[in-house]
């Protein structure tokens, strides 16, 4: 056993227990604001790369590779020191003002450089990522299901909503679900530029008491229940694979 | 019905079509076969443009199909029914939903009543049991019959099919040909690409032999099976009613 022993109290009470509420509170503020922009940037960017007209094609190609091909802590190092001085100056001390009302339940505040630019850093990273996925989702569809809408009279993008799309997402729906838990994970990075969430206030507790072990070993544990936590939601939410399985399970009447 | 001008079609450089000229009247049953690649899918893909025409027209009921775009397409496709060799149901969609997805979307057909056509149509294929089943669900014969069904609740001028028994297991062709046979004698027009040869002899009012991208007979069934003018018909016809002997023919 050696020098080895645990002081969990150290970790689990007082000020350090609210350190872990408050940085929990903040990734899943994190990743919840961040799944939303980076679905909203996913359906555009796939809108635009499977438009039928290359102008628009282009510019969302570039997006994707810049995104995807550069590291994400760079990014958001990125947008949070340059980013964030791009704003108007009004902006910037709009943002940087006191705004209760952007006070989330738990003392988050969502109106901080820290919070905007995670999110924002986070969002068009997954996004582009998660446009991709469902992208390889619409390739795997067979060529006779897009024959066969046009055929009865469908146009492209009708074509797409009602026969391809539900296809491609039941194809992608696992890939995709590892990019929504990717950025779960991925907001821990954010600790570099001072947002208060799980590994931020792991390593306030290690040099608060030097209790790097428990400290760690809780923040991992939390990592992990969210995760798992987030995968089964994400699961259910999805489309069903079954159906498309010859001789699956079903369901409906 | 269906015109065709001096219609050419080329992959790149490969001529596939090559100069054919067809008239195909309201109600008549044309059936097209022809050699493996000869391009009778090509032909019949043309007519509502899932391939677009190189050269020459296509006039369906008088409107010109190379210079049909946007609505005026969508119209004319919603307007011919296609039955493809695989099915091509809608994998996510229940058998119903398959039928009435395109009338609700595309003719704008009330819900309730594109249900009523849908339970009507699967009567009509006998599958009124499968309504709520999925495609994977079905044997190949029952997903084309729900294929035919799909297309015919479009209420199509015109019925184009490409080898519509050819992906199907022998004990299944019977079901799928009694349901066209049916068809062939409601007065809707057809074109059938098909080795069905005793479909053709039945029911087809015409035989188009095509062989690398020209038509080589046109005939009533029984000009085409007793007398073929060409040699390449006769020849096809010699392997397909004894595949074993072509090798040295
Ligand atoms: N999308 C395509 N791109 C390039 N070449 C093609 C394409 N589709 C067909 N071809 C070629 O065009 C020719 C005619 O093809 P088509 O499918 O029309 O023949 P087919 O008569 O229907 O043959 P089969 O009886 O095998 O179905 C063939 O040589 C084929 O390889
Ligand atoms: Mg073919």
């Amino acid at each position: 056993m050696g020098g080895l022993s645990f002081d969990w109290v150290g970790v689990l009470s007082g000020d350090p227990l609210k350190w872990l509420e408050l940085g929990v509170l903040t990734t899943l503020y994190v990743t919840l604001a961040g799944s939303l922009l980076a679905t909203l940037i996913a359906v555009l960017l796939l809108g635009l790369r499977i438009s039928q007209e290359r102008i628009v094609q282009w510019p969302a190609v570039a997006v994707i590779e810049i995104f995807r091909n550069t590291p994400l802590l760079v990014q958001i190092l990125f947008w949070y020191f340059a980013g964030f001085g791009l704003l108007p100056a009004g902006w910037r001390a709009w943002i940087n003002d006191d705004h209760s009302w952007a006070m989330l339940p738990g003392g988050v505040g969502l109106l901080t450089p820290e919070f905007l630019a995670a999110t924002w850093g986070l969002g068009i990273f997954s996004g582009v990522f998660i446009a991709e996925e469902i992208r390889a989702g619409l390739m795997a569809v067979s060529p006779g299901q897009r024959e066969a809408a046009l055929s009865q009279g469908f146009g492209h993008w009708r074509c797409l909503a009602y026969i391809l799309l539900p296809q491609a997402l039941a194809n992608s729906w696992q890939p995709v679900i590892g990019q929504y838990l990717n950025l779960m994970k991925l907001s821990s990075l954010a600790t570099a530029i001072g947002l208060a969430e799980i590994t931020y206030q792991v390593r306030q507790i290690e040099s608060y008491n030097s209790h790097a072990l428990e400290a760690f070993a809780v923040g991992t544990l939390l990592y992990l229940a969210i995760g798992t936590a987030m995968g089964q939601v994400l699961l259910r939410c999805g489309p069903r694979r079954g159906t498309m399985v010859r001789g699956g399970k079903r369901h409906g009447p | 019905m269906i015109e065709f001008r001096d219609v050419h079609k080329f992959y790149d450089k490969l001529h596939v079509i090559r100069g054919i000229d067809l008239s195909i009247a309201r109600g008549e049953v044309v059936v097209i076969c022809g050699p493996s690649g000869s391009g009778k899918s090509t032909l019949i893909r043309l007519v509502n443009q899932l391939e677009p025409l190189s050269r020459g027209d296509i006039l369906v009921d008088g409107q010109s199909v190379a210079s049909s775009r946007g609505r005026a397409l969508r119209r004319l496709r919603s307007q011919i029914g296609f039955v493809f060799q695989q099915f091509n149901l809608y994998p996510h969609l229940t058998v119903e939903q398959n039928i009435t997805l395109a009338l609700r979307k595309v003719l704008g057909v009330v819900p309730e009543d594109a249900t009523v056509r849908a339970v009507e149509l699967l009567d009509r294929v006998g599958l009124a049991d499968k309504r709520f089943a999925y495609p994977a669900q079905l044997s190949g014969g029952q997903q084309q019959r729900v294929a035919i069904a799909r297309t015919l609740a479009m209420r199509p001028k015109i019925l184009l099919f490409d080898e519509p028994t050819s992906a199907l297991d022998p004990e299944m062709i019977g079901e799928v040909l009694a349901v066209m046979r049916e068809l062939a004698t409601s007065g809707i027009t057809m074109v059938v690409v098909t080795h069905e040869m005793g479909f053709a002899r039945e029911l087809a009012d015409r035989i188009v032999f095509i062989d690398q991208g020209v038509i080589l007979e046109n005939d009533k069934p029984v000009d085409f099976f007793l007398s073929p003018q060409h040699p390449r018909a006769r020849q096809f016809l010699r392997q397909l009613l004894s595949p074993l002997h072509t090798a040295n023919d």
